[in-house]
């Protein structure tokens, strides 16, 4: 492997790392060796340091203390001029395209070239960036051709076939993420980091990404790829450094390094329920939830559905992204139309028109995006976690009664404790914690409106492992209260792990209900992909 | 931490202090005529109608919105509370009608345009603000209406006790506002829909009844200001409160109210609109003409939110 054929002089090294935020210290002495060639993976928990870090390496924070040698030169800091001169690049998780440009345009954002001659015979010319001399150079002409050749040059050798003159906000996630990769490549790209490259893209995209990194990894270029997720890591990685609470809890070969170990670096204890393993068997129990014949309003993109949800069991959605079932959720909560459908909650109709009813008849939906549709970033962890519960206790529609002080900080109180929401009080902005608390603070809120049924969209989004495994417990202890638990998620060993009965999602429709004790990743996907079983 | 100390310190009062440096320059500029007693209560007569409707415009600010139309409602409300009362209705019952129901009315005309269109606020009131002055133009002819009962103009511009009646009224209903954003459950779920209006939406709120409410509420503001304005003048101007969104947005903003919504409170807002009041009688007393006092004004917004924001920042 390319790894073991590495050079001798690491690309970058970062020595004793130290950054401080106002007496807070985000980093306390981290090291990073970065070779040309290798896939540097960058694990640890949310808040363990790992953004920042990056932002010191592309010279967007100073380090407090420490060195950054690139190239044999030792800096105490560098600028991010001297960063992306250097060829390092990052490729953020939220991506800084601008959605309003062509994909072409973005790929030449600040660097467009411009004609020389306003002739129509073809001006040649490079992209070297020097002083407007002539008068028609001044005029700042836009030279499409150049930026065409040059571009489409790079999208065959990324496999990237689109029409580049399409807007960023007609792609999709995954060819946005190629042309952010692509406009890295063009800028003489040495060290690349991508920050949960795969988070939003589907398995079919992911292997797309992940043999374009292996083709850079092989014309020597350094790729640094922070991730959660542990499958993919070694599917991708060759070396790996742990961040642990701003130090380096570990660094080593990943071929060599089994899973536990790198669990335990990362929680600083060994996790053995990461997963819960103990299924329910709850199939002599009467339904607690039915959904029948549910169509979304075009008929698209959820198309006559129908399930049951049994007391005791977590019921959960797989589906490629963009399969429809974020759209069948929001069809049974009410925030989307529908054509058709009923639910009934142990027998009673539960359908209703929309969300305020139901919330009122006993309905939670955690979403899929926390920043969206989950939080007010304006309120505190505890006006956030009551006002769902508020809402439903008051009369017309909500608005009615007088804030009861009192009541709210006792009931968030609870939530923070039964939850083990880690902050300083309850009166904390919400926005100041980490994502897993945050996902806990939304949990809470649904908890405290005493719902039958929970719907789980990609509940553990972006969540360190400590919190993944404390969302599947509550998602457990609440389904043995007899609630009914729907978890959509798009994580094949997660949704294989959690659930006792997974109903696989293809074109808007369920292409098949499997057992969670039995299934397989490859029938899930191959159901996913083609709807039809093996 | 003295810094974050500091734009607490400023989170709270700065807006008073923005106040306080105020009345201290035009003192300083005009000794002897501003800082007299009558001038003081005649600075809080002058500001009850820019405090009343930034009211109202602050909630339509709280949910990232806004109401450009605010003028033009104070228009057609003192228009059509004026025809009345000119008409033989008892003045109260024109109050009830014209000011607040009509207030109301219009204020709804905006909520439900908004939600129905689902186009942003500024949008549809930039319109209504055109139809509502059409309206008041079309209904008066373009003359302004007077010969009101005399009890009307001395009910609302004399005294209540030793306050002035429009003090009073402006500062009643800033208190029942400040009661509905900081006692109730309404006032919580509108602040919910300025800070995030998905998850307003997600969370059960209904989120285009609390958009209803609060364009009632600027309509209300409007409407009371609207009566105001008629009673201090002794007539209804078809050309009254024009510009007036302008000072509306200025109290609101210099009183902190976030533009992206979700930020504010009323007392600021009252201090805000004292500070609109205030800046415009200084400017009356140093003799500075109108043309040159718009520019003034404008200058002193700028320079307040720009202050407003650099502290903010020290964050």
């Amino acid at each position: 492997m390319a790894a073991n054929e590495r050079a001798t002089r690491p690309l970058v090294e970062m020595k004793g790392i130290v950054k401080t935020f106002g007496g807070i210290h985000a980093l306390e002495g981290v090291n990073l060796d970065i070779y040309p060639g290798e896939v540097h993976v960058i694990l640890g928990e949310n808040g363990a340091g790992k953004s920042t870090l990056m932002k010191i390496l592309s010279g967007i924070y100073q380090p407090s203390a420490g060195e950054i040698i690139v190239d044999g030169h030792a800096h105490t800091h560098m600028t991010p001029t001297q960063a992306a001169q250097f060829g390092i690049s990052i490729i953020y998780q939220e991506l800084s395209v601008i959605n309003e440009l062509s994909a072409l345009e973005n790929l030449f954002v600040g660097r467009i070239p411009v004609r020389r001659s306003l002739g129509f015979g073809r001006a040649d010319q490079g992209l070297t960036k020097r002083k407007a001399s002539t008068i028609v150079e001044k005029l700042g002409v836009v030279d499409w051709s150049v930026m065409e050749r040059e571009a489409s040059a790079m999208g065959e050798k990324l496999g990237l076939n689109i029409d580049l003159r399409t807007p960023i906000r007609e792609l999709p996630i995954a060819h946005r993420q190629m042309i952010e990769i692509a406009k890295a490549l063009m800028r003489h790209t040495r060290v690349l980091v991508m920050d949960e490259p795969t988070s939003s893209l589907t398995n079919v995209e992911i292997e797309r990404l992940f043999s374009i990194v292996r083709q850079l990894r092989q014309e020597g270029t350094a790729i640094v790829f922070i991730s959660h997720k542990l499958g993919e890591v070694r599917a991708i990685g060759d070396r790996f450094t742990v961040l642990k609470d701003g130090t380096t809890a570990g660094t080593g070969m990943i071929a060599k390094t089994t899973n536990d170990d790198l669990v335990r670096m990362m929680v600083g204890r060994t996790v053995k329920q990461y997963f819960l393993t103990e299924h329910a068997i709850a199939r002599d129990r009467a339904p607690v939830l039915r959904v029948s014949n549910i169509s979304s309003r075009d008929r698209k993109q959820v198309v006559d559905v129908s399930f049951k949800v049994y007391s005791g069991e977590i019921f959960g959605f797989a589906g490629l992204v963009g399969s429809g079932r974020t759209e069948l959720m929001n069809c049974l909560f009410g925030t989307m139309a529908r054509a058709t459908g009923r639910i009934e909650l142990n027998g009673h109709d539960i359908t209703t028109r929309g969300p305020v009813e139901s919330v009122k008849n006993g309905m939670a939906y955690i979403t899929e995006s926390r920043r969206q549709t989950g939080y007010m970033p304006n309120f505190s962890i505890k006006t956030n976690t009551v006002i769902s519960r508020s809402v439903k206790i008051s009369a017309f529609r909500g608005l009615w009664g007088l804030i009861r002080e009192r009541e709210d900080a006792a009931i968030a109180e609870d939530q923070r404790k039964l939850l083990r929401i880690k902050c300083s009080s309850t009166e904390q902005n919400i926005t100041e914690l980490s994502g897993g608390n945050q996902q806990k603070v939304l949990v809470g809120k649904w908890m405290c409106t005493a719902p039958e049924v929970f719907i789980f969209d990609e509940p553990t989004r972006g969540i360190d492992v400590g919190a993944k495994s404390e969302i599947y417990k509550i998602m457990r202890d609440l389904s043995n209260e007899g609630k009914a638990i729907i978890m959509v998620s798009s994580e094949l060993p997660e949704i294989l792990a959690v659930c006792d009965r997974i109903a696989v999602f293809h074109s808007g429709s369920i292409a098949g209900i499997l057992d969670g004790a039995t299934a397989s990743e490859e029938q899930i996907l191959s159901l996913a992909i083609s709807g039809k079983g093996e | 931490m003295n810094r974050n100390r500091l734009a607490t310190f400023w989170d709270r009062y700065g807006t008073l202090c923005i106040l306080v440096i105020i009345v201290a320059l035009f003192s300083a500029l005009s000794p002897t005529i501003f800082t007299k007693p009558d001038n003081i209560v005649q600075i809080f007569v002058q500001s009850s109608i820019t405090i009343l409707i930034a009211l109202g415009e602050f909630f339509a600010i709280l949910i990232a919105g806004i109401d450009l139309s605010v003028g033009s409602i104070l228009a057609l409300t003192g228009m059509i509370t004026g025809k009345l009362m000119v008409g033989g209705v008892h003045p109260f019952f024109a109050v009830l009608i014209g000011g607040i129901f009509i207030g109301i009315v219009l204020g709804a005309v905006n909520g439900l345009l908004v939600n129905f269109t689902g186009l942003h606020p500024f949008i549809i009131t930039l319109g209504t603000n055109a139809i509502f002055r059409g309206v008041t133009l079309i209904i008066s002819g373009a003359n302004p209406v007077f010969g009101f009962p005399y009890g009307f103009i001395t009910a609302l511009t004399g005294n209540i006790w030793f306050v002035p009646a429009p003090v009073v009224l402006a500062l009643a209903v800033a208190l029942i506002l400040w009661f509905v954003t900081a006692k109730t459950r309404l006032g919580r779920n509108i602040y919910a829909l300025g800070g995030n209006r998905e998850a307003a939406y997600f969370s059960g709120i209904d989120v285009k009844l609390h958009t209803l409410i609060v364009f009632m509420i600027s309509g209300i503001c409007s409407g009371l200001s609207g009566v105001l304005s008629a009673a201090r003048l002794g007539a209804a101007e078809p050309a009254a409160g024009q510009g007036f969104e302008t000072f509306a947005i200025a109290s609101a903003i210099i009183g902190g109210t976030s533009f992206f919504g979700g930020k504010g409170r009323i007392p600021s807002v009252v201090i805000g609109g004292l500070i609109i009041g205030t800046i415009s009688n200084g400017l009356n007393m140093l003799q500075i003409q109108t043309f040159y006092q718009l520019v003034v004004m404008g200058s002193l917004i700028i320079a307040a939110v720009s202050l407003d924001r650099l502290i903010g920042q020290a964050r």
